[in-house]
């Protein structure tokens, strides 16, 4: 393997940075990423990934609208106009750059997108009890071999992607009944596999889920993540789009 | 030596718009019916998120200078793709692609910059379009 190395040092730089392994024996996520990307299916007019509506479980009669139309509020209908979090799983699909910290009892993810920073415990503790819903979850996570599942709950009602891009006139929407389990696990030397599934029994009959591709930028490492602070000079405060 | 300014609003309904992506409601704000094409001179560039805007004097058919803004990606967004805030200074002689604000200010969306040299950069968000990319719907 050494030898190997020697002969393609670059290659060899980022098996090493992204596959090596924690002193425990668990797989070693630490690194430079893009976002997940889809490997085909419904593409948003957007470089965010929209989940597939052909992998969809159907709506369930009766359940919680799925689309949420425009009502001419801006405040209702681009909330990140306004700096709103776009939460999870949405923020973790957006075209951005994600960095990856990883120690013995936690993940953390942090995405270039609003500095969206998920910290992911993995010492086996149990979902909160007793929070309010939010934008991005309560996510907790442990391994199944060298596959980490992360399940996350108790969100607030929210979009669940980037659709809106492809029809401005509504969301997808998510229910505060949704639950979402990512299994992540390294695909080959520079692409981590990503299967996330929506388990949202207010809206859809059963769950579903959908594979996506993490690709591995050690490449990036030397930048890191630059700033993204939405309130420093946001043309939308206040209710209203303004100019100059 | 500055190029003589040109000025064109192009109104032309795009059948194809591309893909691209930004923190905002580009439909929000921008309308596809309304591209733009600008010549001018940078008067003043805001490197900053969520998106930066840079300002040009252009010169229209009758003589008069407006000062245009554009709104383009994220500092982030546009550094991972190379273009850092040096490339287009203050001063420089600019041609602008986009499409005009809704509010019928005198912004629009900075889709792709052309320099006198031919250079181009495309400085959109990348849920932002550009004219005349043929991609999307």
């Amino acid at each position: 393997m050494k030898k190997l190395c020697l002969v393609f040092a670059v290659a060899c730089a980022g098996f090493a940075q992204n596959q090596g392994k924690m002193p425990d024996g668990k797989p070693n996520f630490s690194g430079t990423y893009e976002w997940p990307k889809a490997m085909g299916g419904e593409q948003c007019r957007c470089s965010a990934t929209i989940f597939d509506r052909k992998l969809f479980a159907p709506l369930k009669p009766g359940g919680e609208p799925f689309f949420e139309p425009h009502n001419g509020d801006p405040r209702h209908d681009e909330p990140r106009d306004f700096c709103m979090p776009a939460g999870f799983p949405s923020g973790m699909l957006s075209a951005n750059a994600m960095q990856f910290f990883q120690t013995k009892d936690y993940l953390i993810m942090v995405h270039e997108f609003q500095r969206m920073t998920r910290v992911i415990p993995l010492d086996g503790r149990k979902h909160r009890e007793d929070i309010e819903p939010s934008f991005y979850g309560d996510p907790v996570g442990h391994w199944e071999g060298d596959t980490l599942v992360i399940e996350t709950t108790n969100f607030k009602r929210w979009g669940l992607d980037d659709y809106f891009y492809t029809d401005p006139n509504q969301y997808r929407m998510h229910s505060d009944a949704l639950k979402t389990i990512e299994h992540i696990r390294w695909k080959d030397q520079k692409t981590l596999s990503y299967n996330l599934t929506i388990d949202d029994p207010k809206i859809f009959t059963a769950a579903w889920s959908q594979e996506f591709s993490i690709a591995a930028k050690p490449e990036w490492d030397a930048a890191g993540l630059y700033e993204y602070v939405c309130e420093e000079n946001n043309r939308c405060p206040g209710g209203k789009c303004q100019g100059k | 030596m500055r190029r003589p300014f040109t000025f064109s609003l192009l109104l032309a309904t795009l059948a194809t718009l591309p893909t691209l992506q930004a923190h905002h409601s580009f439909a929000a704000e921008f309308d596809t019916s309304k591209p733009v094409k600008m010549t001018g001179v940078v008067t003043k560039v805001e490197w900053q998120n969520p998106h930066i805007w840079f300002y040009v004097d252009v010169k229209g058919d009758d003589g008069k200078v407006t000062n245009w803004g554009f709104s383009g990606g994220a500092p982030g967004q546009l550094m991972r793709r190379g273009i850092v805030k040096k490339v287009i200074q203050e001063g420089m002689t600019v041609t602008v692609e986009g499409f005009r604000s809704k509010d019928g200010s005198n912004n629009a969306n900075g889709a792709r910059v052309t320099f006198p040299d031919g250079r181009s950069v495309f400085t959109a968000g990348s849920e932002d379009r550009a004219p005349g990319d043929g991609k999307g719907k």
